[in-house]
């Protein structure tokens, strides 16, 4: 095996280093399926799965819809004790044969490695997303990073195979510096996707969270010392394993904040429904607080009012709108409320990706938004900030809306229309804001459901893949 | 730090989980290319040995592509004849100090990679530091 070279951090960076200390983490994980099948998980798992649906799974063991190596099956035991009394968090954690019945599907259906100049980095908007770990402590089934937590390959549009592999610290901060170079060089753009410096970095994964202090840190002080300004960490273990925010990782955050004060952070935290979240009384209600608000789990609150008492530090959730998991407008209000007060900006919700599987997880895009629409009636403004976002290949895009007026005259048209807007767009976002109206199809799961009713396509979203307005296909 | 519960009533192999196992043809190697692979850290070092701290692994599966003599295997794929090895990463991960930085391997670590039996050759006491 050959040695990778080293990254050498600064005397800054060294300080800080040696300061962090790494903290020690039970979160009791299982891992795969043959503990429950040889009943050898602790004696309050051993109903998790019923023998039928352990029976149903086995069956498709190393066959082509074998459930496991779609997704391997991990669950903490924080998140099992969430999941005995919560069906939605059951259906997010279990896997269920469902999710193979229709393999139809994309392996990379945001085209995200198209963007990877450099391993484990993904560049496609003006922040760089990078990949420094390949697992969480438990596994969404609807997750959509298969190449990396099931270790898939992944072939780009030029018939290349992507490299899959996490990043390296070296690696990131020489590709950072060296396009920050060619900006400063070029007045502020860079000569050939004209963006400006890059100035945040996501780190992702599988989740950053279950790396150590150290490998943390090391991670945090390289992208500040690089001249990163914002530095977000995408993670959801808040919900899998609360715990891990505990006195050894805020005291690192705040010597972080002493060596590099300028650098901000953003925590992207993921709750898909309040049961990761609220305690529930033996009937399954939340429970009111005496002073307002509900009840939550101790450590979950805990942890993020630590992040709270850090103004250099922001939170933001985002989470799919999934099939029998949060697709309820009540869960989806309680949850945005809840957040909000806590001190959780409610940023995305997202239409589920056309992965490979995805019909079992996946909520028609007009229901999603009439869920969500629903969800925040009754929100206050600030708490209904949240947008619901589809990811097409140019980029983020919201469902805009969906009207219920007849638009004759076009396919689906006599139900209404929809209305997309890009919100971002690769590069240097040429395309932002621009809309796309489609005649409705309440089935549409994915934009290739609106492909023979485009109305109007200023966005290009159909363009690009030579898919013509009804208007053009009527004129010829 | 507390032993899981099952683990002190019964201490048979079948109750201890423990999903990745470092197993007898790391003994006298110690190649510890696993040590840059593993994201948490959680391995320990003897004098001639390397073991995995179950509390502590995340179950990523990244040490197993890495150990040039392919002595880590997840306890799914542990063959019946190393079964002991699940007992021995328990016992030795709590004695052993922590290491977190890859080293040159043993002198005759080419010597001895696949040969069977290096069991009898473990060394259980600490590292002298």
């Amino acid at each position: 095996m050959t040695r990778k070279e080293k990254y050498v951090p600064s005397a800054t960076e060294s300080t800080f280093l040696a300061t962090v200390t790494n903290g020690k983490y039970d979160r009791d994980i299982i891992t795969g399926l043959k503990k429950f099948f040889e009943g050898n998980v602790p004696q309050d798992m051993q109903g998790f799965y019923s023998e039928e649906e352990l029976a149903a799974i086995l069956e498709l063991d190393g066959t082509e819809r074998d459930l496991q190596a779609r997704m391997p099956v991990k669950i903490t035991r924080h998140y099992f004790e969430r999941a005995k009394t919560s069906k939605a968090i059951q259906t997010l954690v279990k896997a269920s044969p469902k999710e193979t019945y229709d393999l139809d599907g994309a392996e990379d259906p945001g085209k995200q490695m198209t963007y990877s100049p450099v391993e484990g980095l993904i560049h496609k908007y003006e922040l760089g997303l990078i990949y420094v770990a390949a697992t969480c402590s438990a596994h969404c089934r609807f997750c959509y990073r298969e190449e990396l937590i099931a270790k898939k390959d992944i072939t780009r549009e030029d018939g290349t195979v992507a490299p899959k592999g996490l990043a390296q610290i070296k690696d990131i901060v020489d590709y950072i510096t060296e396009h920050n170079r060619l900006v400063k060089e070029n007045d502020g753009r860079h000569p050939e996707t004209s963006r400006e410096f890059l100035r945040e970095i996501l780190m992702s994964g599988g989740d950053p969270m279950v790396l150590g202090n150290k490998n943390i840190a090391q991670w945090l002080s390289a992208l500040a010392q690089a001249g990163i300004e914002n530095i977000r960490i995408g993670t959801k273990e808040l919900a899998f394993y609360p715990k891990r925010f505990d006195e050894t990782f805020f005291s690192m955050l705040d010597a972080f904040h002493e060596a590099y004060p300028r650098t901000n952070l953003r925590m992207m935290v993921h709750f898909n429904h309040p049961d990761e979240f609220l305690l529930t009384d033996p009937d399954g209600d939340y429970i009111p607080h005496p002073n307002g608000g509900l009840e939550w789990v101790p450590e979950t609150r805990t942890a993020i009012q630590e992040f709270g008492r850090r103004p250099w530090i922001n939170i933001d959730n985002q989470s799919p709108i999934i099939a029998g998991i949060n697709d309820d407008a009540d869960a989806l209000r309680i949850m945005q409320r809840e957040l909000k007060r806590n001190g959780v900006e409610n940023h995305y919700f997202f239409c589920g990706r056309d992965i490979v599987g995805h019909k079992a997880f996946n909520v028609p895009i007009e229901r999603a938004w009439s869920i969500l629409n629903e969800s925040q009636k009754g929100l206050s403004g600030v708490e209904a900030h949240a947008r619901l976002s589809i990811t097409h290949y140019k980029g983020k895009t919201e469902v805009a809306a969906v009207t219920n007026t007849p638009f004759p005259g076009v396919k689906g048209g006599e139900n209404g229309v929809v209305i997309f807007k890009l919100l971002r767009s690769a590069a240097d976002a040429p395309d932002r804001c621009k809309v796309t109206i489609v005649g409705r199809n309440e089935e549409a799961i994915w934009f290739s459901g609106y492909d023979d009713r485009v109305i109007l396509d200023e966005a290009e979203l159909y363009a690009m893949y030579d898919i013509p307005t009804l208007n053009a296909i009527a004129a010829e | 730090m507390p032993l899981r519960q099952n683990r002190c009533i019964n201490r048979e192999f079948e109750d201890i989980k423990l999903t990745y196992i470092v197993t007898d043809n790391c003994i006298l190697c110690k190649y510890t290319d696993c040590i840059d692979e593993c994201p948490v850290d959680c391995f320990y070092e003897g004098p001639n040995f390397l073991v995995i701290h179950p509390d502590e692994c995340i179950d990523c599966d990244a040490c197993v592509d890495a150990c040039p003599a392919n002595a880590i295997f997840s306890e799914d794929n542990l063959p019946d004849e190393k079964k002991e090895f699940l007992l021995l990463n328990e016992q030795l991960s709590l004695i052993w100090p922590q290491i977190t930085d890859t080293k040159e391997p043993l002198p005759d670590a080419e010597k001895w990679d696949g040969v069977s039996g290096k069991l009898q050759y473990l060394t259980k006491t600490s590292l002298e530091t």
